[in-house]
Formats: C-alpha cells, structure tokens, sequence
C-alpha cells in the first residue's frame, strides 16, 4: 500500500510538471501578451512609447523566453510562491482564496444534492424499468440534462425573483448584508445561492441518474442477479445488495473525475447570477493573458484531478474486494 | 479617439477628466468581462524594480531647478484660461433649449423614433426649476459591467475604475460637452498658461480637504506627479504621456506651476492627472513600492482617503461599490461653499451580464444601464420596461470600419481598397444589421467636430460595376476561369482570397459575412475569421492580418488620432504612412491658431478619405436606459457621462 502511494506520488509529480509545462508553453505562445490589451485601453494621447513596453516587459518577465521563465516560476512554486497576478495587483494564492469560497458554496451542496437524488431516482428507473412513471421519469431527466443553463437561468430569475419575488435576482448578498445576524446572514446567502445552485444542480442531477442507471441495467443482466432472484430475493435485496454495489466502481469512478470540478466553478452561472467565483476568474485570467493567475488556477485543477483519481483508486479497493491496490 | 474595448468610452480619470484627449479605443468587444489591462508586476517584477536595475531600465525623472515664482511671474506674461462652473454652464445651455413636451408627457412617450427622443431628453434632460424639485437624500444605482480593480486614482486603468474614481476623486482640469478644456471652479480659483505656452500657473482653492479633514494642497499635486514619475513603481497606464512633463512645483499651499518640455497645443491635455493624499503615502511608499502590497496600503485600498464629493464607504468584491456624499466637500463651517452633490449616496452595482443588468433594470434595483442596439430595438419596449424606465439616445463620436492592411500586396493597391469601398453593401449593413439606428459615416471627424469638413462629404454607396472596374484596372482579372479574380505578382498568379478578421461576437460576424457575401459576387475569396480579443489585438499591432473589423471611439482632441495614422505608430494597424499626414500632424500641435489647426486636420482627414485606409461604416449612438425618477442627463459625444458636467448634472425627483 505504501509503495503504491509513493509511486502513484511520484507518478504525480512528473504529470504535472509536464502538464504546467505543456500549458506554460501554450500560453505563452498564444498571441497577445498582458500589454497587449493594456495598450489596447490606454488613452492615446498618452501612447506607451516603446522604451516603456520594453520596461514593462522586464517587469512582467516576458523578456525571457518562455522555458527560462517556466523554470523561474517551478522554482518560485516549490518555494511556495506562486506569484503576484498582474492584472489584480494581488498575490495569485490571495485571488484564488477569495474566490474559493464562494465556488464552493455552489459546488459543494450542488454534488451533494446531486448524489442524494440521482442514486434513488436511478435505482428507481432500474426497478420500473419499462413501467410508464420509469418512462416520465426518463424523459425528463433527458430533457433536464439538454436543457441550456443559460435559458433555465432566465426562466428561474423571471419567475422566481421577477414575478413572485421570493428570491433575489443575482449576487451573494443583500444591501444590508454587513447589519444582519449571523442567522440573518446565513439565511440571506441561502436564498441567493438557491437559484444558482438548482441551474448549477440539474444538468448533473439528470446525468447522474441516467448514469446509474444505464449501469444498473447492465449489471442487472447478469446471472447471479437471476440466480440471486430465482433464489426468491425481493426487489430491494436485489437491487441494493446485490446490483448496486456492483454498480459502485464506474460511480466511484465518476465521483473521482467530479472532485476538480468542485472549485473549478461554471462560467455562464457565475456570470448570469453575478457570482464571484472561480470559473469566471479562470476566463478573464486568460484573456488578460495573467500568467502567474493561469498558471496558479491550472497548478490547483491539476492537483485536484490528480489527487481526485488517486483517492478513487484507492475507493476502488474498497468497494470491491477483489482490487487490490498493490 | 477612444476606446471602447468595453462598452463605455474609457476616460482614463476623473471629474475633471485626467488624461482623456481624443481617446481611441477600439472597440472591439461589446460584452462584459471585458478584459482590462495589466497594471501590476508579477513576483518578477518585485526583483525586477529593487535596487539595482532602477537605474538600467528605469530613467529617474530629470532633476529641475524652477525658477522662483517672483521670477517667473516676471516674464511669463500669464494668459487667464477659463475657469468655469460647469453645472452653470450647463443650466446657460439648456435654458436656450425649448422644452417640447411637459414632463408628465415625456414620461408616458415610448422612444419609437428621433422626434420621440428629442422631446423625451428635451424635457427630461434639465437641471431642476427650483432647488425643491430635488431629493437631495437620493440613492442612486449605478450599473458597472465589472468589478473596479482599484480604489487608488494612480493605479486606475479600467473603465469602471475611471467612472467611480470619477466621483471620488478630485481633478484641477476637465472639459466640457464640446470637448473644451477648462479648470472646474469648484476646485480652481485661477489657471494661466505663459505667452510661451512652456507653463501652466494653477491657484487651487483654500477650502478643499481630504475626506479625513486634512487640507488638500498644492504640494500633494507636486507629490503625486513625482509618484507617477517614480521609475521604481510600477504604474502603466497613468504614466504614460506623462514624460511630456518636465516638472511639477508647489510654490505654497495653493499655487503650482506645471513645466513643459515643449510648447504645444496639446499640453492642456497633460496638466491632468491624478492625485493623492502626500501626507497618507509619503512615508509608506518607500517602504511598499506596489502602493497595494503591505497591510498599511490594503488599508487605505479598502478605505482610500478621497478628494472629490463622494467617499467610498463600502465594497464587496465583484458585487457592489457604495459612495457616500462628503458633506465636508460643500461645507465649510456650516456654510455651503459648493454646490451640493445631488444625490447622497451612489451605489454601483456590478453586474456583469447584460440579461441580468436589464432584469436589474426593470426591477428597479439599478436605475440606469446602457443599453446594447440589440436591447434597445427588441427588448426595451414592453411594459415591464417602461413601467419604471424611459429610454434615449444620444450621438456618439464612435466610428466603425473595415481596415485593409496595406503591407498586403492585396491591399497595398488603392484601386482595390477604393473597390472594397464600392463593394460595401451599406444597405444592408446599416439598415439590416443595425436597425437603422445609425449614420454611415465618412472619415474621422462626424458633423459638429470643429475639424469636420466644412461641406458634409458625400458617403460611398455599394456599386458593384465600379468595383469591377477598379479591380480590373488594377490587374485583377479571372484568368483561369474559376469564378476567383488572380494576378501575377512577381511572376506568381496569386488569388484575391483574403480573411477578415473580428471579434467573436455574433453581430460583428454578420457584418464581415455581409462583406464577404458582396465580394463573392465580385469573384473575391472572402472568409470570416471570428478572433479572440486579446489574440485580435496583438495580430492587429505585430500587422498580421488582412483585413479587420473594428471602430474608435473619440477623445477630446484631433491630435490623438496621430496613434492611428501618422507613420510607425502603435495604433497604425494597417501599416498606413503618407508623408503629408506626419507633416500635417507635427503642424497641428504646434499650432495655437484653432482655425489654423482645424485646417491641418481637415487637410489630414481629406487624405485619408481619398486613401481609404479604412472602409468607413457607420458612426454608432449611445444608448441609455434611466429610471423615470432622474432628470438632468445629456449626451456628450463621449456619452452621458464621460465629460463635465456628466454624472454632476444628473438628479433625482423629490416625492410629491
């Protein structure tokens, strides 16, 4: 167990120097530069002359060519400095705390939700499989998970916040955020985080179920869940203690390639309800071409998949006997 | 010109608006998260300004010896420069205006035509009768499309930055709707400029303090400009242009001097720039050259010490900005000294989707948002809108073009470029694409420009025969017969294709495929190429592309349009030189005479017209959606905000 760990560690190294590397790289050599949209915005009658573009150059490090520099950051990680954003003015960790908050407001009850439901309603499907309500049940999670988050965002707000007004339209808090309780405070981020979290929720929710399920259908063809019948089981006993948990590696699976996903927050929802989280961050990062930010943000994704897959792994071993991670 | 890189006109400070001379902006993106540019160095750059490398990379600011003031109020020959109130000013001009309806007819009137508008901001759009009518405790909600970056006027460099620093800051110069320069009399007591036009004499006002009761000085300006000029702190966008300078000096408390380096008519433009409290940054600077790293500058980042009549009294991140009125702004021992600010408290709220802006709107918790063309033709004419809202519309010097880069053998021809101009389908571009809601317009300088051709020209109209003509004359010809004009250049038959390249932004897509529609029926290869902002940005500077799509916003000056034309500049795209043109912009800024420089700048915008760098299109309007409760808006060429008076004339009705 212990040489696994240390091995799948080092593995882990070695993958996400080659991955800061390869993004490193790709940024890098992506047009454009963190001037570049800086002289874009300022006023010409005040044109940065070019001694000064070749000053700012040095500062931002971009005098180097990019290996070198890749090298100095790698070196300045290690240390445990990630670096200061350029467009923030702020140290890359200060960004990425600010942020994770919030991100995790959405995601986390958002998986636990997802979970909560789509396993029952899964296994619902499974033991109706056929049956009108499984076929309900089935077309609208299909509907669910193609609708658009955008346009369910938009219906929410106009029902929710603009006809019936029981919940904010957008943001985090209120005005009279910084007078209330905590209660009141808590209360208050939950009824703005209600219409988030449900657009941020259904489209998992309904692929998760349908994921079960269709695993589920799968090990249900099996032989020893007939046998596990024939023996005059009943359905419950078939379908949880005999189908279910031989449905648990691919799900566990899935959970794994979850995990980043928990910080790595949703562009669209943050923008349409004013979110302060990390996926609109990651988006703007990139297009002001912040390096240090970038590279800080995909360091972090980086980590967490990889962390995400090895404690899959070893859930593996655990849910099924017959792996062992030797 | 100026840019638009968002959707607003950046101005680059403050009430009295810092650097802003024709500022171009290109306006490229028209959706939030729209970028904003870099202004602070990496880990990197902490090494790269210590100690040793100021000198090598960083030159310190060139040590000047002023005269004494004796000696130079001696031979100056001091000119007095206008100093004005700009709400006066603004109340002289509407009272020459007639009101077409009453207020109460303006406000049921749904804005379905130019008429409409007119009576609309006619009625609306004036100062108060009687100091009652105001409601003097009123919040207003302010719309933002993204976040402020700073609180600090001398790190500023977004837009939203310049609109809330523009309340909170305070300026010594600011120029009013017809892009004139003047010194705000609520700040400035007296501005002279030398005979020789090397100075600028500034006597401040004795009652002004900072928002934590210190005075507010000469020698906090003299401070400032020596920060901004400090090689060791990094300040982009501030800087820039600044090295026009030579020297600022506080004679005493009230009285400074600005020093050129050379006499130009465009130095006025360089008097402004930001200032600071000295006694709040004076010992901490050294010690934290970032003016955000340390504990003591996150302090005063969160609760910076203003100048101007609002105060920043809250910010949450990404959510909101509130600003509260100084009553010590327009107090002074109890008696008033300025005029009152006419709203208590500014909240700005940022909102970074326009979808939600305009739920926001109708609900009633922003009371004012700029409206995208597209909102204002199909989403603002319903009852949930005009329930609360009325809406108008406001001429902007805001141009949009095609831009052929002329380093291309393609384009290099002016026979081809002038085919492009003919082959503009304009009809469907203006009145299709764009609702008919704007003019085509016909070189640099729009109608009511003080360098606007004296007779309006006549625009291009699509004629495809005189386009074939031109590019046969120029020898592109279908040789091989497949349906796609060639020609030899340097013994090898090249094929007219070509892409064009835009933002990736689906009305500005359908603009080029309406080119490229017109030119397949001229046997040219035309593809769109959607880009990146930041990637289009820079194939735009490094000259690496064909074609473009983009516009310009206008600054305050014709000058500013040297970045985009004269030979070698940073903002000549399309690679554009011509001899006369850098001649003619050299004479304009030496030039004193207002006449005599609009002739140079007709000159230079008549070249051009005949050149056709560009294909010009259409000349954009400002679009703005107000809560029925405000009055006093009006539109500048820069928009309703972005000159003086701006945001200081607007107010809100007292309740009945």
């Amino acid at each position: 167990m212990l040489n696994y760990l240390i091995r799948r560690l080092a593995i882990g190294a070695i993958t996400l120097l080659l991955i800061t590397f390869v993004i490193y790289g790709l940024i890098r050599n992506m047009p454009g530069t963190p001037l570049t949209v800086d002289m874009a915005e300022t006023d010409p009658s005040k044109q940065i002359s070019p001694e000064r573009i070749k000053q700012l150059k040095a500062i931002y490090g971009l005098d180097k060519p990019w290996p070198q520099a890749y090298l100095h950051w790698i070196g300045n990680v290690v240390k445990g400095d990630f670096g200061r954003s350029f467009s923030r003015k702020k140290p890359v960790i200060a960004i990425i705390q600010e942020r994770i908050g919030p991100t995790l407001l959405l995601s986390i009850p958002s998986l636990i939700i997802s979970y909560l439901l789509s396993i029952p309603l899964g296994l619902y499907c499974s033991a109706r499989d056929g049956h009108t309500d499984e076929r309900v049940i089935s077309t609208i999670l299909y509907m669910l998970y193609s609708f658009p988050a955008f346009v369910a965002a938009l219906f929410l707000q106009l029902l929710f916040a603009i006809h019936l007004r029981w919940l904010p339209l957008f943001g985090m808090t209120g005005d009279q955020y910084e007078h209330l309780s905590l209660l009141g405070k808590t209360w208050e981020i939950f009824l703005h985080a209600l219409l988030p979290v449900t657009v941020y929720t259904y489209g998992g929710l309904a692929y998760d179920a349908r994921f079960i399920r269709a695993n589920m259908q799968e090990v249900l063809r099996q032989d020893y869940i007939r046998t596990a019948r024939a023996k005059g089981l009943g359905p419950v006993g078939v379908i949880w203690t005999h189908a279910f948990r031989n449905t648990l590696i691919p799900l566990v699976t899935l959970v794994g390639l979850t995990l980043p996903s928990l910080l790595s927050g949703s562009i669209i929802i943050e923008q349409i309800f004013n979110w302060p989280g990390m996926g609109s961050q990651f988006f703007v990062s990139i297009t002001e071409r912040d390096y240090p930010t970038v590279m800080g943000l995909t360091l972090m994704f980086s980590v967490l998949t990889l962390a995400a897959q090895l404690v899959a792994d070893m859930l593996y071993a655990f849910v099924d006997p017959r792996v062992r991670v030797d | 010109m100026m840019a638009c890189h968002c959707r607003r006109s950046r101005v680059l400070l403050t009430r009295s608006i810092l650097t802003s001379t024709l500022t171009s902006t290109l306006m490229l993106l028209a959706f939030s998260g729209c970028p904003k540019p870099p202004d602070f160095p990496s880990g990197e750059a902490a090494n790269a300004v210590g100690e040793g490398e100021a000198e090598e990379g960083f030159p310190e600011l060139e040590p000047y010896d002023p005269p004494a003031l004796a000696d130079l109020d001696a031979t100056a020959q001091w000119k007095d420069r206008p100093v004005l109130d700009a709400m006066n000013e603004f109340r002289k001009l509407k009272d020459g205006v007639p009101q077409l309806v009453s207020v109460d007819e303006a406000l049921k009137l749904k804005n379905n035509s130019e008429e409409d508008n007119e009576k609309i901001l006619s009625a609306l759009g004036r100062p108060p009768a009687e100091e009652k009518e105001v409601n003097s405790d009123a919040q207003i909600n302010r719309h933002l499309f993204g976040d402020i970056k700073t609180t600090n006027p001398l790190l500023q460099s977004s837009t939203s930055d310049a609109d809330v620093l523009g309340l909170s800051a305070i300026g010594f110069f600011s120029f009013d709707w017809k892009l004139q320069p003047f010194a705000p009399s609520e700040t400035v007591v007296s501005w002279q400029t030398s005979q020789d036009q090397l100075y600028d004499k500034v006597v401040i006002r004795d009652d002004l303090v900072w928002s934590d009761g210190k005075p507010i000085t000469a020698y906090d300006v003299m401070f400032s400009f020596q920060t901004i000029m400090n090689p060791k702190i990094p300040i982009p966008a501030v800087r820039t242009g600044m090295d026009k300078v030579r020297w600022v000096q506080a004679y005493d408390d009230h009285t400074f001097v600005i020093f050129h380096k050379e006499a130009l008519a465009t130095n006025v433009w360089n008097c402004n720039f930001p200032i600071i409290p000295k006694h709040i940054y004076e010992n901490s600077i050294p010690k934290d050259l970032t003016l955000t790293d340390s504990d003591y500058h996150q302090k005063y980042e969160q609760n910076p010490v203003s100048g101007g009549p609002f105060r920043i009294v809250k910010r949450v991140k990404g959510q909101e900005i509130l600003l509260e009125r100084r009553e010590d702004w327009y107090l002074r021992d109890g008696k008033q000294v300025r005029p009152k600010p006419n709203f208590k408290q500014v909240r700005f709220r940022v909102i970074e989707d326009a979808t939600t802006a305009r739920l926001a709107l109708n609900d009633g918790q922003i009371d004012e948002m700029e409206l995208q063309a597209r909102q204002w033709v199909e989403q603002t004419n319903d009852d949930a809108f005009y329930a609360r809202n009325v809406k108008v519309r406001g001429v902007q010097w805001v141009y949009y073009y095609f831009g052929w880069n002329m380093q291309t053998p393609l384009f290099k021809d002016l026979r081809v470029r002038q085919a492009m101009s003919y082959a503009v389908n304009y009809d469907q571009i203006l009145k299709k694409l764009n609702y008919g809601l704007y003019e085509q317009s016909t070189g640099e300088f729009p109608e009511g420009n003080w360098a606007a051709p004296t007779v309006p020209r006549q625009p291009y109209v699509q004629d495809l025969a005189k386009a074939e003509a031109l590019l046969k004359e120029a020898g592109w010809t279908d040789s091989d017969g497949d349906g796609i004009r060639d020609k030899k250049i340097n013994g090898k038959t090249v094929k007219f294709e070509f892409a064009i390249m835009c933002n990736n932004e689906q009305s500005r897509i359908d603009i080029c495929a309406s080119l490229a529609e017109s030119l397949n029926r001229l046997g040219i290869l035309c593809t769109v190429k959607p880009t990146e902002f930041t990637v289009l940005q820079q194939n735009a500077t490094d000259h690496k592309y064909e074609a473009m799509f983009g516009g310009w916003g206008t600054g305050t000056d014709p000058s500013t349009l040297e970045n985009l034309w004269k030979t070698g500049e940073s903002r000549n795209y399309g690679g554009y030189s011509n001899k006369r043109v850098d001649e003619l912009f050299a004479l304009g800024q030496k030039e004193y005479d207002q006449e005599k420089r609009a002739e140079y700048y007709r000159e230079i915008d008549q070249i051009l017209w005949e050149d056709q760098p560009y294909t010009w299109l259409y000349s954009r309007s400002a679009f703005y959606a107000f809560n029925k409760k405000l009055r006093g808006y009006m539109f500048s060429p820069r928009g309703p905000y972005h000159y003086s008076p701006g945001f200081d004339s607007i107010w809100m009705v007292a309740a009945p």
